[in-house]
């Protein structure tokens, strides 16, 4: 009777070790967090317009030609940094008639007034910062050579824009 | 005589279990991953060692090996529940059996590791990811869970 109240406790014992060996296990958990800011948007406010050319006459539209100049509106996230690029065709086109179109340069600034306007050469591409309101307005201007004997037309091309963080 | 020997082994293996157990093991989220602010289309990378932006978790257990295993989120949700993808590196977790930062042993957190706690019984893990959201994200508040379980083992 004595040896099985003894046996009892050490198979209790065994018992409990066998418990106590069970692996502990926690956890915790954290949160990540971000805040994406507001994506770039561009449009094409205004055309690069030359009006009428005269053959052998070259032409030439400023970057600060507010009416005539080509025109970007950018919006975005306030007082950000972006890089401007541009795709700049070399000549216009009319069926398959082409005209030379050369030495563009820029004017980007915060107003659609142009004022505060800074110079660049799209060429090269540019590095502003958007204003308070998250807006940019870039003007591009350029020259086109007709020929002498430049066919007779309406001749068109694409300036393309590109806008990044 | 003979009754006291029954007793003596049975508090030898009573004692075993109760002095394995030593110190209950907690682990605690300290600190979040936080990305801040998120440009689209540009990768924001936080790392593990970035002592202000990478999480942190601390442990307190007995010495010995333990089980590090992540529970990770694919992406963050954030308004009208668009979701930005969230990337982890091979190395962006890291271990540290002093708790500072500037002293881990870096692992993938996409694996178990196994890591050993001090004999002070404290350690801490760190963990960083890259948020990549898209050139057309959602602007706003984006949020994930990053789990981490610790298994004691044997």
């Amino acid at each position: 009777m004595r040896s099985i109240t003894k046996l009892s406790l050490v198979v209790a014992a065994l018992g409990m070790t066998g418990t106590a060996l069970q692996a502990q296990t926690n956890n915790a958990a954290i949160t990540a967090t971000a805040s994406v800011a507001t994506p770039i948007n561009v449009v094409g406010a205004q055309q690069l317009s030359f009006g009428n050319v005269f053959p052998g006459v070259n032409k030439t539209v400023a970057a600060t030609d507010v009416t005539n100049g080509g025109r970007f509106d950018v919006t975005g996230q306030t007082s950000t940094p972006v890089t401007l690029s541009f795709t700049l065709p070399a000549t216009l086109s009319s069926g398959g008639n082409t005209m030379p179109i050369v030495s563009y340069t820029g004017v980007h600034a915060l107003l659609a007034t142009q004022a505060g306007g800074i110079a660049f050469s799209p060429a090269a591409g540019a590095n502003p910062t958007l204003s308070g309101t998250g807006a940019l307005f870039v003007w591009v201007g350029a020259q086109v050579q007709p020929a002498t004997n430049q066919v007779a037309g309406v001749y068109t091309g694409s300036i393309t824009m590109t806008v990044v963080y | 005589m003979k009754q006291g020997s029954w007793f003596a082994i049975g508090a030898m293996l009573l004692a075993v279990p109760l002095g394995a157990q030593g110190k209950p093991l907690t682990v605690t989220g300290v600190r979040g991953v936080t990305f801040g602010a998120v440009l689209p289309g540009v990768p924001r990378v936080v790392l593990r060692t970035d002592p202000a932006n990478s999480g942190q978790f601390d442990i307190k257990g007995p010495k010995g090996n333990v089980l590090l295993s992540f529970v990770l989120p694919l992406t963050m949700t954030g308004p009208s529940g668009a979701l930005m993808p969230l990337a982890f590196g091979s190395s962006d977790a890291g271990y540290s059996t002093t708790q500072a930062i500037g002293s881990q042993v870096g692992f993938d957190p996409k694996q178990p590791f196994t890591a050993a706690i001090p004999n002070n019984g404290r350690a801490s893990v760190f963990i960083g990811a890259t948020a990549n959201a898209a050139t057309n994200q959602r602007a706003g508040a984006y949020t994930a869970t990053i789990i981490l379980n610790v298994t004691v083992l044997p």
